[in-house]
């Protein structure tokens, strides 16, 4: 028998007042699949990660979790689940341990567990060696705390509302690294506005615009889907760049050209025949060619061919 | 009431870590220790200030125990209780802008679980302070009075203790109504203000729990006031408060 998918929605509609936060959102996330949940700021990421947590009711259509229904869900399904917000808030009296402490007692998990993973997950957490109150933490020591806390019950399904917003460099690189070390065991879908971030360890992802969601494929299918549109030339010699562009102006294929001394880096309408063009226009200025290459398309270029706008 | 256990568990934990272990304890301490002393203060310093007026001659009894059971009383009813208001304005409203509710309640914690853990906590912290600051009271008073009618001031320490629970049931449900603290407590004082008025209503304090009120005094001066129907509509109220705290708290969207 196949497991039922770790995410389903059905025409997820939620307004509030006139403001239609989703818009009849379909969504189907894989088992074990590492999830990006893509859009801008206000695009109604966070309304959707809410639904699915059981803190908001939609006000149309359905939403299904590990195979139930996010209205009616029972503690056992919520005992599947692992949840860090976009702020999480803690106790500011507790210590990192003890909110962990407390957070394996709400799982109803025995004392021998709730030791290992608390020591596991503050060591991964870099907090191992913490012992002040959360209230005096920076927000990237609460960010890794949600995080570890949200892990304390071995979920199946791990939810993250911008995980990494908060972090430094090094502590978002810690918690992707940590996010594929889940690919295969526990489906994780997580909630972003940086492309980067989607790209670097999600198997499949959505794009979500004003509250709908405009494409959802897995990363590698949709940027193989997505026409290569754009062509890097380097040049021999200082400041050509701008020579070419020169004769390239008012070429019908032409979208966008932008320059630096020795390289070009041109957007086009036909692949084909900027091939052609392009050369041409290099030896009629007079230049020395040194590369030539159509760029491959990112998931960038999908979001801005979608969105109309970079995330970030 | 999934992970009650854990919850108020972690409430009184917060109670012994926080301010809140020392500031209700610490008032009923104080008062169960002043008052005896103010009672036994106040006729003299009536008669000095009525010393400084030709003419005018006040006689005041020599203060007794009962004064300062009363005294004690007064400081229950009025400070107590608006601290009870104060601090409960934001048992849950603060927990849901902080963040806190969110990331307990996506755990196997029903809200149900949440809002009677605060209800039971609230009441144990309370009744913990409100004995110390009785006991301090009684002592106190035995040494600047001796003994007093100890029995009434407990019948009527236990029935004001019957309101106050009522009144932390009130405020947690008016938490979970108000999304701001100011606007709880500004319900709850007007739940407090509105039983005080409705007291002195005769049929109101016959059948209804504001008759808590006078059977508060009437049990520390030994007026056979019939307790039955008071008490037993404070019952029903707390009861049906918390059930309807429970309600309101689940509709809400977080």
């Amino acid at each position: 028998m196949n497991a039922p998918p770790a995410i389903e929605l059905r025409g997820l509609t939620k307004r509030f007042g006139d403001t239609l936060a989703l818009d009849h959102v379909h969504l189907v996330v894989r088992p074990g699949a590492v999830f990006g949940f893509l859009g801008r700021n206000g695009a109604g990421k966070t309304t959707a990660l809410r639904i699915l947590s059981g803190l908001a009711r939609p006000t149309e259509g359905t939403a299904h979790v590990l195979g139930h229904d996010v209205t009616g869900a029972t503690d056992a399904v919520r005992a599947q689940i692992g949840f860090l917000p976009d702020v999480p808030g803690f106790y500011p009296w507790m210590t990192a341990r003890e909110y962990l402490d407390f957070a394996g007692q709400l799982f109803a998990l025995d004392r021998t567990t709730i030791d290992e993973r608390a020591n596991a997950l503050l060591e991964m957490a870099g907090l191992a060696s913490v012992t002040t109150r959360v209230g005096s933490f920076s927000r990237g020591m609460k960010q890794r705390l949600g995080i570890a806390q949200a892990l304390i019950n071995a979920p199946s399904l791990l939810m993250l509302d911008e995980p990494t917003s908060a972090l430094d460099p090094i502590g978002r690189r810690e918690v992707l690294e940590m996010v594929a070390s889940l690919r295969g065991r526990t489906t994780v879908f997580f909630s972003t506005h940086i492309l980067a971030d989607v790209e670097r360890v999600c198997d499949a992802v959505a794009i979500l615009e004003r509250g709908r969601i405009v494409e959802s494929a897995d990363i590698a299918e949709l940027t193989a889907r997505a026409p290569a549109n754009r062509l890097v030339v380097e040049l021999e010699d200082d400041g050509a760049a701008a020579l070419v562009a020169s004769e390239l102006a008012g070429r019908t294929w032409l979208k966008s050209v932008d320059t630096a001394e020795r390289t070009l880096r041109i957007a086009v309408s036909d692949l084909l025949a900027a091939q052609r063009e392009i050369p041409a226009a290099i030896t009629s200025a007079g230049v020395a060619l040194r590369r030539f290459e159509i760029e491959e398309a990112s998931l960038e270029d999908v979001f801005v061919e979608l969105v109309g706008g970079p995330a970030r | 009431m999934t992970g009650f256990g854990a919850f108020l568990h972690k409430e009184l934990t917060e109670i012994r870590r926080t301010w809140r272990l020392w500031v209700v304890p610490g008032i009923l301490v104080f008062f169960g220790l002043t008052s005896p002393i103010i009672a036994a203060l106040t006729p003299a310093l009536v008669q000095s200030m009525s010393a400084s007026q030709p003419g005018v001659v006040i006689r005041i009894p020599a203060p007794r125990a009962l004064d300062a059971y009363l005294q004690f009383l007064k400081g229950l009813n009025q400070f107590v209780l608006i601290a009870v208001v104060i601090a409960g304005a934001g048992v849950v409203s603060g927990e849901r802008a902080s963040g806190t509710a969110i990331l307990a309640l996506t755990k196997p914690l029903s809200r149900g679980a949440f809002v009677v853990a605060k209800i039971l906590s609230q009441t144990v912290l309370l009744v913990a302070a409100t004995a110390l600051g009785t006991a301090v009271c009684l002592g106190m008073t035995a040494v600047v009075f001796g003994e007093g009618n100890r029995a009434g001031l407990v019948a009527a320490v236990a029935l004001w203790l019957l309101y106050a629970t009522l009144l932390i049931v009130v405020m947690t449900l008016c938490s979970a109504a108000f999304r701001s603290r100011g606007a709880a407590a500004g319900a709850g004082l007007a739940f407090y203000f509105l039983t005080l008025l409705l007291s002195a209503w005769g049929p109101a304090a016959r059948y209804g729990f504001v008759g808590l009120w006078p059977a508060i005094s009437g049990a520390l001066v030994g007026k056979g006031l019939a307790l039955g129907w008071p008490v037993a509509t404070a019952v029903v109220a707390i009861g049906v408060g918390t059930v309807a705290a429970v309600r309101i708290f689940e509709r809400q969207e977080l």
